[in-house]
């Protein structure tokens, strides 16, 4: 008998795919929804988290093949700017490319070094729907406390152009925050999204920023892992892993279709509100023993 | 980019101690390593892959950066 069966498999997936681009935490929300349906499921089993790295390796191919144009522009810009040995002011390619470089160095490296820990600590569903409430908040402050309100003309030109202008520091900055989505209820994509705002990018800016911030980071936590999806630990899980990483990858791409729209005239607002208003709905489920 | 040319030598020396530090990571087990290593266990067999890893990481990190000083100098970004 499979540890995940095909049903939860395919739930959890859809799950992952639709939270990860979003700002709600998938962690968080795949670390409750067990709880609440009963299942015997929990974040710290082996045979979870080798189902994770199969669900994070399609979340990530989906995200690189959405903008697959734009990484394409980022290599021949990182490219560039080797052979010239510097970074050419007009070039934006270039510049966003290591603004990404520098913003995954630091989140990496806290990962490789905390993640195991961090899970350890906060692996209840009850703390990662008390966190889910922290994550609300944090949305709705980013929101209150961004550099300036949309403007009409935030959409004109080249997106990526107006990114690059982020500085080092802000990139590293970002980069260096999204490691608190090491902890479940915290969302990496709306701690990148907020940081872009409060640095000044617009909410489509920001999110397209989160996204690109998002690949090289779950695709290297997923293909580390990868070796236990093949090896012993993913016994009797691969069947449903592949399941569930296939609807994670459909709603990812819907996901992200849907955000980047989205976001053309909308704010991270009814996402804090969200997170605010399950994460304190969870935390009385689970305090009344549900 | 702010150009420093003091800085390529630390930043080439930096780059080759950390890849030195990833390779020995990868070769030794975690018993072995030099006592003041992070992730020294006496006794123990484990390979610590992750901390080779970011030791590479940021070796490389370092190296690329040293490169960059090398450039031409910069015009205002």
């Amino acid at each position: 008998m499979h540890p995940i069966s095909y049903f939860q498999a395919a739930v959890l997936g859809l799950l992952q795919g639709a939270a990860e681009p979003f700002p709600i935490s998938s962690l968080g929300h795949g670390v409750i929804l067990p709880r609440l349906a009963g299942w015997n499921i929990h974040q710290n089993d082996k045979f979870f988290l080798t189902f994770l790295v199969a669900t994070h390796v399609a979340t990530a191919i989906v995200l690189f093949l959405f903008f697959l144009k734009d990484w394409r522009r980022i290599f021949r810009g990182i490219g560039r700017s080797l052979r010239d040995r510097e970074i050419r002011p007009d070039d934006s390619d270039a510049r966003l490319g290591w603004l990404l470089v520098v913003g995954t160095i630091p989140a990496g490296a806290i990962g490789l070094l905390l993640e195991h820990p961090l899970r350890s600590l906060f692996a209840s569903a009850a703390s990662a729907a008390a966190f889910l409430m922290l994550n609300g908040v944090l949305l709705l402050v980013f929101e209150r406390l961004r550099r300036r309100p949309p403007r009409p003309d935030d959409y004109l030109g080249d997106s990526d152009a107006r990114i690059a202008k982020l500085s080092w520091r802000q990139a590293i900055g970002i980069g260096t925050a999204q490691a608190a989505a090491l902890v479940p209820g915290i969302s990496r994509s709306g701690i990148t999204m907020g940081g872009g705002l409060l640095f000044g990018l617009s909410n489509e800016d920001a999110a397209r920023y989160s996204f690109l911030l998002a690949t090289p980071i779950i695709g290297a936590a997923g293909v580390l892992k990868l070796p236990e999806l093949f090896g012993s630990d993913g016994d009797g899980v691969r069947g449903p892993a592949l399941v569930g990483a296939l609807c994670a990858a459909f709603t990812t791409y819907l996901a992200v279709k849907f955000l980047l729209k989205f976001f053309e005239t909308n704010r991270l607002t009814p996402f804090g509100i969200y997170c605010l208003v399950a994460g304190f709905i969870c935390t009385v489920l689970f305090a009344f023993g549900v | 980019m702010t150009k420093n040319r003091k800085l390529i030598v630390p930043a080439v020396l930096a780059g080759i101690v950390l890849i030195v530090i990833g390779v020995i990571y990868v070769a030794e087990p975690a018993g072995s390593l030099p006592s003041f290593f992070p992730g020294h266990e006496a006794g123990s067999g484990h390979h610590h892959v992750k901390h080779a890893l970011l030791a590479f990481v940021l070796g490389i990190g370092a190296l690329v950066f040293a490169w960059f000083q090398t450039g031409p100098a910069s015009r205002s970004a």
